[in-house]
Order: structure tokens, then C-alpha cells, then sequence
């Protein structure tokens, strides 16, 4: 009762609380997760030098942490190749460019507590986005909440800018439009390809990707044969593909995530399903998918929001002009960041946000959170990402998807859209029984 | 009540009264996310508190029910245009009616049978909410109201503050009243508390219901303060494990314990995320592990001087506990 | 649905029944001898599937001839684990329990990201995907042999444990844990054999789940909930129940997946808990010592 432990332990607890407290107070003892300058320094300055700083809180653990690490990469390489040019233009000074960054172990809970903590402790000017649909929305309530314009490019629900919201804008096509290249692809190859099945994961993006891709089909005369979902993170989809089996249809299509995408052709080739052509809106046009399959892999096809191979010309200000020029800065950066074979688009969406906030900052003139936020509605470049532009609701519609297929030399090559083609697109897919 | 009981009582008055200064003093919106979300899993833990804790039923998928409070919510406020107040209260009333539907039936199961079978319904529950598209919005979820207030944090920090010293108050008048000591005599022996005329059934149905109706409510502010809701979210394991870990910190069956456990556990997680990133999970679980050997029955019989916090007090817990 | 269909789906279920037990198995057993409910079983299955992966892809071993090793080595890990950290809350409240083994799975997870990296994952041997066609139905044989591997399993535990003196001496100390100890037997070293025999299976089920799907660090989660229904279904008196129960709970998600996919995992959780409320011991359980309502 009166031992001196008892008052360690309650003093214990008092000074957690405290330390709580001071990690939360104006002089955070936090380390930022990953940041390769010190503490950002207040805009204004005199002389000319200042800082504009980013924050982010991206997945660096939890079930998206590949994904977060492929965003982090892409801010990054924006972020130098600014900085290696004196940096972002505002007024007459030329500031150099910093992020924040923190981890949100992929939980949309922590997103919005580290997107909080960026904007209202580490008093950052602007946010660029999180990994995915469910913490960019969590994300797009905060900065709504206290006008900071984020800037996002890993969250393509379109429910996200169903909200009316003013301040969260998006580099990246919605989830509604990722499968049509691939139709669109069918099409023109075998006018004879009509029966389309379509099978879903139960989540935000993967059930919006769904409805987009069965709609167009039926809008470019197809037959949706079928169209039914599973639960999420299944790990047996036999139920699926038996009932698809007996439909015999022409395209198999799957909307979901890159575990879903391998889930789904190892199970459809176990029980004989076949398709003259397989594809799926995430995971064919990662290195993983190759690595997971092997040949198995061959002739799928991947929606991917931008390939290093497609022909697009930057504007006379992109710091890229090509999406060759970037893939070659990637590889330069980061030579053991597993981006030989192929760059994932992540990295190029994430980076094509960062370059969407230089343009805004520089035609705004001003660190002005609103006058920002105008600029970048106002916005309509083309960079080696493509075509910058938002339409009302604050989505990047004016891009195209790309296609990329894993051909049967090992290779992953852009066969959509047609004109920026590297290789023939490889159709009809044989019977799983016929291949060698 | 010892001495001890009397100062924690104390420090946790003081620290409600600063926690309701705070936003006063500029505290940051971090600052004041950080502890609401700790005060909302202190309100959980509260609740789970009296099913679990005093009357000794392994409760697992307490999530079940903060789901269907944030789906009512959620759907009422975004279909039927309803306010706040009364969506949120449908989302308890609604928890309460499925929980004491089920309660009777349920509560005959004991021990692990019971803590699976709170399990299955939370899995359940988030598997047909996530397939009944037309009303709940099935995977894709709902989107509520924003609330552009400028001080609709604020408001939510204060109602998440009100229901933990709510849940907290009246976990103390049960706790001295003929239903709290009818919880502990089921928990210590049911069959002896039946004998002394206790109605296990009606007891332990209203520890349940009151603890369903709790988590109810706080799915439903949840869903107000986060706006967007998928199954995916709102049915996170995470929202049973954390209440029972805060609790079993704290101390089972106190009424202290799981508002000290929620105030420490939660902003010792955030400081691991901020000073370890990468490798916090693994220090968590490293705590809890060490937590649970050292400290089985929590840190309450400590702080209130009921048992000596001693290196030898601390090593018997496991030499008690072992094979 | 045709006849081709049904012997199809029939067959997809019985082959996931016996990945399903064996993802079961370990659980169940901890849990009936130990009275542990070990919430990090997934997380040791997953550890079996990245072991798996990483004999297959740095020293080229199959698989298949790589399962002693990735048992072996599961079983060390488990053995450790139980002498190390669950010796020592074995006589704590239920609940005590749950949450060590919650805290076990959160590290294991997390080392695994350290280990591993966060990227997707999957085993793909030349002959993965291989089928047998027999009129229009096609029997998968990489999970043909996962169910013989179950059964076989099913089957050398069953004897193990009642055939052997240290099976029985492991069944007595799930009985009564203090009339164990009076009758000699070492209960300290049971336990830890009987942990690690368990994780053991898991890894046995990591190697095969690491060829029919794809994993991450973070997969574990839903292999435990699958051990869940299967244990309660089946019931944890006896080891057959856990095959049994297996497949029932494969049967359901086949057959109601054929019609409603989306609702599965819901048919088969709401089957859980009217069993347990009608049912606790399980379909083929016996009942389990009521007393100790642990």
C-alpha cells in the first residue's frame, strides 16, 4: 500500500500520459517514418529560400505495403528531380520541395489520424494522397475538413468523389474504367468474342471496377454471361469458375486484387476453365504476377494505368517529356528496387501527382491553400503520364488506360491502346489442355 | 473501498476534468483524434467490461454490433435523411433487440463455446452486410454527411468523453449495487449463484444486452466521424481484440481498469508508430506478451494497493500459471 | 446445375475439405489438449507457405520433398514458442490466453513482413495446376494430394494419440492436467510436444496452401478463422471430427457458393452458431468436460 513501487507504477503511467501528450505537442520527439530532410522550415523566409512541405501517410507494413512502398518511390523520384532543379517556382522564389511521410499500416483509421497529424501538428501546405480506395476516402474527409488540397493517386472508387467534396483531386482513371481497354482490345481482334463473364472480390474498388466493365460490355455488344462477386481475401473461388466453366464464355474478366488475379488463373486452369482471353483490373502488370505463375501466366491481360512503353509526350515544362525518360529515372534511382522488368504504375501515377502540384503552385503564384486548390481545378497539361485535366467531381477522366500483356516470351509488353502497341496482341489464349 | 481505489478514482477524475479543458487550450486536431479514438475504445472496453469482466463471459465478437450501429446509422442518416441523435439511438436500440433475441440462447454456451460463438456472428454479421447491397450498400459500403462544422470534431471528441464517463459511472453504481454482485457470483461459480436465488438467464441477458447496446452507439458515432463506412472497416477484428486487450491491461471487472488501460495502451501504440515505424506490430506484440505473463489479472491490483508491485509479486504470475 | 456441375462442385468440395482439415487440425488439438485457442495458427501456416517458397526458389527443393523440412522446422518454431512463452499462462484465465497467442501472431506477422517483404507470393511448380479429366470433371492433383496428405495425417495423429504412450499421455493431460501430473506424467514437456506437433501441421498446410493460392505476410488471419469453423463443426473430442467437419464446412461453401458466392462465408457462420447454441460439443464431439468451462 505504501510502497515506493506502487508510486513508480502510477508515476509510470502518469509519465506515458505525459509522453503521449508531448509526442502529440507542438514539439513532436517523433521521427518522421521515412523523410530524408530534417524538419521542414516554415515557408515565408526572406532571400528567395524556402520550403514547400508535403505530407503523406502511406501503407509501409499491414496488407498493402508493396503497393505504399511503389507510391512512396514515385513521390520521391518527384520530389528530387524538382529539387535537382531548384525547385517549385512560387512567385519570385524558388522553393525546394519536402515530404513527410508516415506509415498507416494500411488501416484507414490510422490515415486519418496521421493526415490530422500532418496538417494541424506538422503544419504541412499540402497533402499528397494515401495507398488505396478505403484510406483516401478517410483522407478526403480530413483535408475537406480543413481545405488543404490533396493531390491523390492510388484511390480510383469513384464513391470517393460521389461526396461533392472540393479539396481531393485524383491523377488516376476511375475504377469504372479499367477494364474497358481490354474489351475495347477483343473487339477489334475477334468481332465473333461475344460471351463476357465478369467475377468480382466484395470490395470498394474491385465491385466498382465490376459494374464499369460489364456496362461498357454490354455498351459494345457483349453478352455478360455472367456477373457475380465472392467474398473478400478468398482463398477458393472453385464455386465461381465451375459455374463460368459451363457458360463457355469468350473473355473471362476479374476485378479484384493481384492475390484475387493469381487466385483466379491457378483455379481456372485446375479445373480446365478457358477463355480466349483472361483478364483482370490489378495484378497481371506487377513483377509478382510473372514471378507467382511462371508460364502460367502467359497471354494475361492487366489494366494498368500507365506503361513505360506508351506513346505519350510531355508538354514543353514536364520534367520527363517521356514515359521512356521516367522509366529510365526509376531504374537509376532505385537499381535494386525490383523495377527491371517493369515499372508498376503506382510509381508513375504517384509521381504525376506531385508534378500536378508544382504546375498548380506555380500558376497560382502562392502556398494559398484555396488559391491552390483552384489552380489544380483549373489544370490541363499533358506530361509523360498523359493528360492531366479533372473534370467537376475532381477525377483525372481524360486519361486512357493502358493494356499490358504477358506475352509467352516472359516478357510484359503494352498492346492497348493500339498506337502505342510494342508488340501484337496475343489471341486467342490456347486451352489450359493445349499448351505446353 | 481501500485507500488505493480512492486515488485512482481521483487521478481518473483529474484526468477526465483535463481531457475536458483540452480543446480549450488549442490542443491540436491530432492531439484531440488521438484521444477520441482512445476514449472510444475505452467505451468499448467499458462495455465489454461488464459482460466479459464482471460477469465472466468471454464476449469475441463484440465488432458484430459496433457494425450494425455504424450500417443503422449510415443507412438511416444517408437513406431516410435522418438526423444524428436519433440514427445513432436506432443503431443501439437495434443492437439491444438483435442482442437480447439472441442473449438466452447464447449465454448457455460457456468459455471458449461462447467467445466462438460471439465470433461467428461477427463474421456473420459482416458477411450479410456486405452482401445485402439494396440497403447497406454491400462491399462498396455508404458515404454520410459530411459534417463541414468547423467544430464537429471537437463535438465528437466531447460525446466520446461524456460516454466514457457515462459507461464509467454507471459501471460503478452497478458495481456496488445487487446486479454487479450478481455478475461476479455468476462469474465465480454460476450454479452456487443460482442457488442463491440469482437468475443467471436475466443477469447475464442484461450485461450482454447493456454492452451490445454501448458498442452499438459507438459504431454509430464511428460512422458519423469517419463518413465513409465499408463492411470491410467497420467490421475490423480490430474492434473486439482492442477492448479486451485495454481491459485486460487495465483490470477485469474494475471499473478504472479499462479507462487506464485504453489511456495507456492506445498512446503508447501511436508513440511506437511514430518513433519504430515498420516494426510497431512486432513491439506490440511483444508488450501484450510480456503484459499477459507478467501481469495476468492486469494492472489494477497494483495501482490500487491491493498486492504489492514487486520483482517477486511479478515472477509468481508466471510460476503460478505455468504447465 | 447439371450433373457435370454437381459432380464438379462435389468434387471442389471434397478436395477443399482437405485442405480445410488440415488447416484445422493443428488448431484443433492445441485447443482440445491445451485448452488454447491459438489465434496465431494462421500465422505459423503462413510461416509454412514462405519456407516453403524459399526452399522452392533459392535451393530449387519441390514442395513436396521439402515438407519434411518446412514440418520440421515449424515444429521447432512451435516447440520453442510453447516452452518460451505459453508455458508460463497455461493456468490463466481463458481469455489470458486468447491474447497471448493474439500477441504471438502479431510478432510472427510482422517478422515475417521483415523477413519476407510485403510483396504477393505463390509457389507455381511445372506441375501446378495439373488436373485429372474424367468425363468433363476435372480433379486437381496438387489438392488431390493435399487431401491425401490430410487423411493421412488425420490418420497417424489419430494413432498417435491413441495407440502411443506419449499420445496417451497427452490425451490424459487434456482430460484432467492435475491427475496427469499425479500419474507421473511430465506435463511441461506434453505440452510443449503437443504445441509444436500442432504447428507442425500448420506448416504441413502453409506448403500446400503455398501452391493452390497466393500469399502475403498479413494471410494468416483468414486460415484461423477457417480452422475456427472447422474445430467447433466438427468438434474437438476427437481427430476424425476434424475431417469430418472439414469437409461438411467445404461442402457448405461449394454448394451454396455455386448459387449465392457472395453469401458463403455467411450460410456457413450463421451454420456455426445455431450448431453451437443447439450443439456445442460439435457434430461428432464428445461432450466436453463440462466442468471445466474453459
Amino acid at each position: 500500500m505504501n510502497t515506493p513501487l506502487r508510486l513508480i507504477g502510477l508515476t509510470t503511467i502518469a509519465a506515458i500520459l505525459a509522453a503521449c501528450g508531448g509526442a502529440a505537442a507542438p514539439a513532436p520527439t517523433a521521427a518522421p517514418a521515412a523523410s530524408t530532410e530534417k524538419q521542414p522550415a516554415q515557408p515565408a523566409a526572406a532571400s528567395g529560400a524556402c520550403t514547400i512541405s508535403f505530407g503523406a501517410a502511406v501503407s509501409f507494413t499491414g496488407s498493402t505495403a508493396a503497393e505504399g512502398k511503389y507510391t512512396k518511390d514515385g513521390y520521391d523520384i518527384a520530389k528530387d528531380k524538382i529539387n535537382e532543379k531548384g525547385g517549385i517556382k512560387v512567385g519570385d522564389k524558388m522553393c525546394k520541395l519536402d515530404i513527410k511521410y508516415y506509415d498507416d499500416a494500411s488501416s484507414p483509421d490510422q490515415t486519418a489520424q496521421l493526415v490530422e497529424k500532418l496538417i494541424t501538428e506538422d503544419k504541412v501546405n499540402f497533402i499528397l494522397g494515401p495507398y488505396g480506395s478505403s484510406s483516401s476516402d478517410t483522407a478526403a474527409a480530413i483535408v475537406e475538413k480543413y481545405k488543404i488540397p490533396m493531390i491523390e493517386a492510388n484511390g480510383a472508387a469513384e464513391s470517393i468523389f460521389a461526396r461533392g467534396f472540393k479539396f481531393t483531386f485524383a491523377v488516376l482513371s476511375p475504377a469504372g474504367n479499367y477494364l474497358r481497354g481490354i474489351l475495347d482490345l477483343v473487339k477489334v481482334k475477334d468481332p465473333s468474342a461475344k460471351k463476357v463473364a465478369v467475377v468480382a472480390e466484395t470490395d470498394k474498388f474491385a465491385l466498382e471496377v465490376a459494374a464499369g466493365a460489364a456496362k461498357y460490355a454490354k455498351e459494345q455488344g457483349f453478352e455478360v454471361v455472367y456477373n457475380d462477386k465472392y467474398p473478400a481475401k478468398a482463398t477458393d473461388i472453385s464455386s465461381n469458375l465451375t459455374v463460368i466453366k459451363g457458360l463457355n464464355p469468350d473473355v473471362i474478366l476479374g476485378a479484384g486484387h493481384i492475390q484475387d488475379a493469381i487466385l483466379t488463373i491457378k483455379q481456372g486452369k485446375e479445373l480446365g476453365v478457358n477463355a480466349k482471353a483472361w483478364g483482370f483490373s490489378v495484378g497481371p502488370t506487377a513483377p509478382e504476377f510473372r514471378k507467382s505463375l511462371g508460364k502460367d501466366a502467359d497471354y494475361v491481360l492487366g489494366a494498368a494505368q500507365w506503361t513505360e512503353e506508351l506513346k505519350l509526350k510531355g508538354d514543353a515544362n514536364d520534367p520527363f517529356s517521356t514515359p521512356q525518360d521516367f522509366a529510365k529515372a526509376v531504374r537509376a534511382k532505385f537499381p535494386q528496387g525490383g523495377y527491371e522488368t517493369t515499372i508498376p504504375y503506382q510509381v508513375a501515377e504517384s509521381a504525376a501527382a506531385v508534378f500536378a502540384f508544382q504546375r498548380a503552385i506555380e500558376k497560382a503564384g502562392s502556398l494559398d491553400a484555396q488559391k491552390v486548390r483552384d489552380a489544380i481545378a483549373a489544370l490541363d497539361f499533358d506530361s509523360f503520364y498523359g493528360k492531366v485535366k479533372f473534370d467537376e467531381r475532381g477525377i483525372n477522366t481524360f486519361k486512357p488506360m493502358a493494356v499490358q500483356q504477358n506475352a509467352t516470351d516472359g516478357g510484359n509488353y503494352t498492346v492497348g491502346p493500339a498506337e502505342s502497341a510494342s508488340k501484337p496482341f496475343e489471341y486467342p489464349a490456347p486451352a489450359w489442355g493445349s499448351r505446353k | 473501498m481501500t485507500r488505493g481505489d480512492k486515488i485512482l478514482y481521483i487521478v481518473c477524475g483529474l484526468l477526465f476534468a483535463a481531457m475536458a479543458l483540452l480543446p480549450l487550450f488549442g490542443a491540436s486536431g491530432f492531439l484531440l483524434r488521438t484521444i477520441t479514438l482512445a476514449l472510444m475504445y475505452a467505451v468499448m472496453a467499458l462495455a465489454w467490461n461488464f459482460i466479459g469482466g464482471y460477469t465472466g463471459y468471454s464476449a469475441f465478437g463484440n465488432v458484430a454490433f459496433f457494425g450494425i450501429g455504424a450500417t443503422v446509422t449510415g443507412v438511416m442518416m444517408t437513406k431516410m435523411r435522418w438526423d444524428f441523435a436519433p440514427a445513432v439511438l436506432l443503431g443501439g436500440v437495434i443492437c439491444s433487440l438483435l442482442s437480447f433475441l439472441i442473449g438466452p440462447a447464447l449465454l448457455r454456451l460457456r468459455g471458449h463455446y461462447f467467445a466462438v460463438a460471439t465470433l461467428g456472428i461477427a463474421n456473420a454479421a459482416r458477411e450479410i452486410v456486405a452482401g445485402w447491397d439494396d440497403v447497406t450498400g454491400g462491399g462498396i459500403g455508404l458515404n454520410l454527411p459530411l459534417n463541414t462544422d468547423k467544430d464537429f470534431y471537437t463535438f465528437i471528441y466531447y460525446i466520446f468523453l461524456a460516454l466514457t464517463i457515462l459507461s464509467a459511472v454507471i459501471t460503478y453504481f452497478i458495481s456496488r449495487n445487487k446486479l454487479g454482485f450478481g455478475w461476479l457470483a455468476i462469474r465465480e461459480n454460476e450454479e452456487g449463484a443460482k442457488a442463491l436465488g440469482i437468475d443467471a438467464t436475466l443477469y447475464k441477458t442484461l450485461a450482454w444486452v447493456l454492452a451490445c447496446f454501448i458498442v452499438g452507439i459507438t459504431g454509430g458515432i464511428y460512422a458519423y466521424y469517419n463518413t465513409a463506412i465499408s463492411p470491410e472497416a467497420i467490421f475490423n477484428p480490430l474492434y473486439s481484440t482492442t477492448p479486451i486487450l485495454i481491459t485486460l491491461l487495465g483490470g477485469t471487472g474494475t471499473v478504472v481498469g479499462p479507462i487506464l488501460g485504453a489511456m495507456i495502451l492506445l498512446p503508447l501504440s501511436t508513440w511506437l508508430l511514430f518513433n519504430f515505424p515498420g516494426i510497431q506490430p512486432a513491439l506490440l506484440g511483444i508488450i501484450i506478451i510480456l503484459t499477459i505473463i507478467f501481469l495476468p489479472r492486469g494492472l489494477y491490483e497494483y495501482l490500487s494497493g491491493r498486492r504489492k508491485l514487486t520483482l517477486a509479486a511479478l515472477l509468481k504470475n508466471p510460476r503460478d500459471n505455468q504447465a | 446445375m447439371n450433373s457435370i456441375q454437381f459432380a464438379q462442385t462435389l468434387v471442389n468440395g471434397i478436395i477443399l475439405g482437405g485442405v480445410l482439415s488440415l488447416v484445422a487440425l493443428g488448431f484443433s488439438i492445441v485447443w482440445g489438449i491445451m485448452h488454447v485457442v491459438n489465434l496465431a495458427h494462421g500465422a505459423f501456416i503462413v510461416l509454412g507457405s514462405y519456407i516453403t517458397y524459399t526452399l522452392y526458389t533459392s535451393l530449387g527443393i519441390d514442395p513436396f520433398l521439402g515438407l519434411p523440412l518446412t514440418m520440421i522446422t515449424l515444429f521447432v518454431v512451435g516447440y520453442a514458442t510453447e516452452r518460451w512463452i505459453i508455458h508460463w499462462v497455461i493456468r490463466a484465465p481463458l481469455m489470458a490466453k486468447f491474447f497471448i497467442t493474439f500477441g504471438i501472431g502479431m510478432l510472427l506477422e510482422n517478422l515475417i513482413l521483415q523477413v519476407w517483404k510485403a510483396d504477393v507470393r505463390s509457389v507455381t511448380t511445372p506441375y501446378s495446376g495439373a488436373s485429372l479429366a474424367i468425363g468433363g470433371v476435372n480433379i486437381p492433383l496438387v489438392k488431390l494430394a493435399a487431401l491425401a496428405l490430410s487423411i493421412l495425417m488425420v490418420i497417424v495423429f489419430h494413432l498417435f494419440l491413441t495407440r502411443t504412450r506419449q499420445g496417451n499421455a497427452i490425451r490424459s493431460t487434456g482430460m484432467d492436467l492435475d491427475a496427469a501430473r499425479l500419474t507421473g506424467v511430465k506435463v511441461a514437456p506434453i505440452y510443449a510436444l503437443t504445441f509444436g506437433l500442432s504447428t507442425m501441421l500448420a506448416g504441413a498446410a502453409g506448403s500446400l496452401v503455398s501452391m493452390t493460392t497466393s500469399f502475403t505476410p498479413d494471410a494468416g488471419a483468414r486460415y484461423t478463422v477457417y480452422a475456427f469453423l472447422v474445430s467447433v463443426l466438427g468438434g474437438l473430442g476427437n481427430v476424425p471430427a476434424v475431417l469430418a467437419g472439414g469437409m461438411i464446412i467445404a461442402l457448405i461453401q461449394v454448394f451454396v457458393g455455386f448459387y449465392a458466392p457472395a453469401l458463403k462465408d455467411a450460410v456457413s457462420f450463421v451454420l456455426l452458431v445455431v450448431l453451437l447454441l443447439l450443439r456445442p460439443q460439435g457434430l461428432f464431439g464428445k461432450p466436453f468436460t463440462s466442468g471445466k468451462a474453459e
